[in-house]
């Protein structure tokens, strides 16, 4: 679908023809690894999700009201790979929690800038659906926004930042699956 | 006494026993085929309705000991009964049923002329015919409104071991429990004093259910008013905190001044001569609903009462013990809040911290890590009155572990440890035996001192099944980055998504789900019979719970 209106668009030099196809392999990059990352944890493979951050990575969840009142706390606070790694293992391996299916929806991501580093900053909206084992109905859990930054491992996509800011005030009585 | 229109014939199922009120003494009246039978409505042995009771061959079977008596003599008929059960004397005009309660039942049975069967716009018909019948009879029937509670409700026989399902389940109790406990005796937790810092900082807050505002007023005084104008009721303020120099309400201008005196009503004399508010219209009388307010180590509570005791008095002197081993002279800076629905009722959240049993069988994070362990030193601290306690205990090193001990716990796993440890490293910053403490201050606040992670956390009520609850997470001024760092990675314990957070979170969900299509359930909550009710040294103790339940019962009057 965007092949034509590149070339529609392509001035004779060529070089903003590589930047625009830059912009939009990035774009497309970002969002297959979003596809990705939302399909990990549907399918609650969480060892594969902590393999989509780099070591020193940062994955908070926050709500609106700390986030725009530069307020720290998380549901959800991990300064590096290795406490990633914990929620991971922890959850699996130890936490109790009702059998639930998730659906991580991400839509409109925005490739906010790319550094001369490869680092790229983006953001994209979220939802995220739940449904009991043994309930009738599809809640809306979560519905919020990601502050990305992504960075390359050995030519590989990887999250070193993702912020996770959460629109709704109250969470529906536990997040048990990291969004 | 004279005969009383007491039911409707179609209202007593064959074979089944109705309870109802008669001038506050609760009556059972059975019908077995088309003869209708009137006992009293209390068991003879212990405090029970007979009305939640079983009939089989003309026998009532009590509901609590299966103690029976013979429905037409009252005579009893098993073990544990042996006291006669009194009869009273029926009879039937039409589709009415009424008693003597000074005669015992007659000879010949009342007989229905021919059973009705209920039809729609029966029960206006009935009415309208039993007011026809005596003058104020069916009024009389709830006269006593105190009286019939109590004899609706009734504690289980075996007493504080036996928690009814109504308690968690109930309207009326609900209802009871916001007017006597949240807006009765009580200190609320509304805010920490670094919330509202500078004259015209608010922040919104709840007291039991009911909506708040939390404001620093001009003379640096905190105040404490209901969020709701006192002309239409709107909850006026919408922003969850900011400041401002006065509130006013949107919808009609009302304004008010930072004490919650009403300053100004828009055309209140009129418009032209015309309209406006009457001549004797006093502003003074007219404020918004104030609350008293204390607060302690910058801890701000407020009181719908405005004799109330001292907060220190409230307390107690042990549970104000560990209230200031947090408090402990430093000022509380806010980190930030988390919020959550959780649908069980409020009182189970106390119950969890009050129940230290379920620390290393649900929380198996604790004991695959070797965190905490069911030998570990511990104290189930109730105050005085059982309505407070403080669930204490001493983190120890892992090689500490009895064999013992880890038979117990499936979960315990040797060996198994954390990528990142240092997230449950304990800095040593308060002067206190415990590394961490639990404290419930009735009837609204628990204080977590879970190591270095510290937080309030605000009950709000929202009936009988849900509440809301809201932790003001906060560390100290003082500290540096990465002590506020360090509290924020423990932080991952608790919450909503805390490795233990969700777990209590998702039981006390499933206590109120278990509860819901079970008739007249009870909980157990035998552990530890040593100590009848208040404090104890065994994790494996339910003894402040029973206390707990002692205080409420009192509260309620039931």
């Amino acid at each position: 679908m965007s092949e034509p209106a590149v070339t529609r668009h392509s001035p004779p030099d060529g070089a903003p023809l590589d930047s625009q196809l830059q912009a939009m392999l990035v774009h497309h990059e970002i969002e297959s690894f979003n596809a990705r990352y939302a399909q990990a944890l549907d399918e609650q493979r969480l060892s594969d999700w902590t393999e989509m951050f780099t070591d020193d990575a940062l994955y908070v969840i926050l709500s609106r009201e700390n986030y725009d009142r530069g307020l720290p706390v998380g549901l959800i606070y991990c300064e590096n790979k290795r406490m990633i790694h914990d929620r991971a293992f922890a959850l699996m391996e130890t936490s109790m929690f009702a059998p639930r299916y998730l659906r991580h929806i991400i839509a409109n991501q925005v490739v906010v800038s790319v550094e001369s580093n490869g680092t790229i900053k983006s953001r994209a909206n979220y939802v995220v659906l739940q449904v009991l084992f043994d309930r009738p109905d599809a809640t809306l859990h979560q519905v919020g926004v990601y502050y990305d930054v992504f960075r390359r491992v050995g030519g590989e996509l990887k999250l070193a930042e993702r912020r996770c800011v959460y629109d709704n005030l109250l969470v529906p009585n536990a997040l048990c699956i990291p969004v | 006494m004279a005969w009383q229109r007491v039911a409707s014939f179609s209202e007593i199922d064959v074979d089944g026993v109705l309870g109802v009120d008669v001038n506050g003494s609760p009556v059972a009246l059975y019908r077995l085929s088309n003869e209708v039978f009137a006992t009293s409505g209390i068991c003879t042995h212990a405090l029970a309705l007979l009305s939640d009771g079983f009939v089989e061959d003309g026998r009532i079977e009590c509901p609590l000991h299966q103690g029976q008596f013979d429905i037409r003599s009252g005579k009893a008929l098993c073990a544990p009964v042996t006291e006669e059960l009194r009869t009273y004397a029926v009879k039937l005009e039409g589709d009415d049923v009424f008693i003597d309660m000074e005669r015992p039942a007659a000879s010949a049975p009342a007989v229905a002329n021919a059973a009705p069967n209920r039809k729609a716009g029966d029960g206006v018909r009935v009415a309208e015919e039993g007011d026809q019948v005596g003058s104020g009879k069916i009024a009389a029937m709830n006269v006593d409104s105190e009286l019939s509670l109590t004899k609706r409700y009734v504690w289980p026989a075996e007493g504080l071991t036996r928690i009814p399902d109504w308690v968690y389940t109930d309207q009326t109790i609900y209802e009871r429990e916001i007017e006597r406990i949240f807006h009765g005796r009580t200190w609320n937790y509304v805010a920490l004093e670094c919330e509202v810092p500078k004259v015209g900082d608010f922040i919104r807050s709840n007291v039991g259910p009911t909506p708040v505002v939390v404001v620093r007023a001009d003379d640096g005084s905190i105040n404490v008013v209901e969020n709701r104008c006192s002309h239409r009721a709107a909850e006026f303020c919408r922003e969850l905190s900011g400041n401002v120099k006065e509130f006013v309400c949107p919808y009609h201008q009302w304004s008010y001044d930072l004490q919650g005196n009403l300053a100004g009503v828009p055309f209140r004399r009129g418009v032209n001569g015309k309209g406006g508010m009457p001549a004797d219209f006093n502003n003074a009388q007219h404020g918004l609903r104030r609350l008293n307010v204390t607060a302690h180590r910058g801890v701000v509570f407020a009181s719908y009462l405005d004799d109330m005791e001292s907060f220190q008095d409230y307390l107690g002197p042990e549970v104000l013990n560990e209230f200031e081993a947090t408090f402990d002279g430093r000022k509380p800076r806010l980190l930030g809040y988390y919020r959550h629905t959780l649908p069980g009722n409020w009182k189970l959240y106390h119950e969890n911290l009050k129940d230290p049993y379920h620390a290393t069988l649900l929380h198996t994070f604790l004991v695959t890590f070797g965190l905490l362990v069911a030998g570990n030193r511990s104290l189930m601290l109730a105050d005085a009155t059982g309505r407070h306690g403080v669930m204490a205990s001493a983190k120890s090193e892992r090689k500490s572990v009895s064999s013992d001990a880890k038979k117990e716990m499936r979960a315990y796993r040797d060996g198994m440890t954390l990528a990142e440890p240092r997230f449950m490293d304990f800095v040593e910053e308060f002067d206190s035996p415990w590394s961490v403490t639990m404290a419930t201050i009735w009837p609204n606040l628990i204080i977590q001192r879970e190591m270095n992670t510290l937080g309030l956390r605000q009950i709000i009520p929202t009936g009988p099944h849900e509440f809301i609850m809201k932790w003001t997470m906060f560390g100290f001024e003082g500290d540096d980055e990465e002590m506020t760092r360090h509290r924020l990675r423990q932080g991952n314990l608790m919450g909503p998504a805390g490795f233990l957070g969700l777990e209590d979170n998702e039981a006390i969900k499933f206590v109120q789900d278990g509860m819901q299509h079970v008739p007249g359930g009870q909980h157990l909550v035998k552990l530890d019979p040593a100590v009848a009710a208040g404090t104890s040294d065994s994790l494996i103790s339910e003894a402040s719970i029973r206390a707990m339940y002692r205080h409420w019962r009192a509260e309620m009057g039931l």
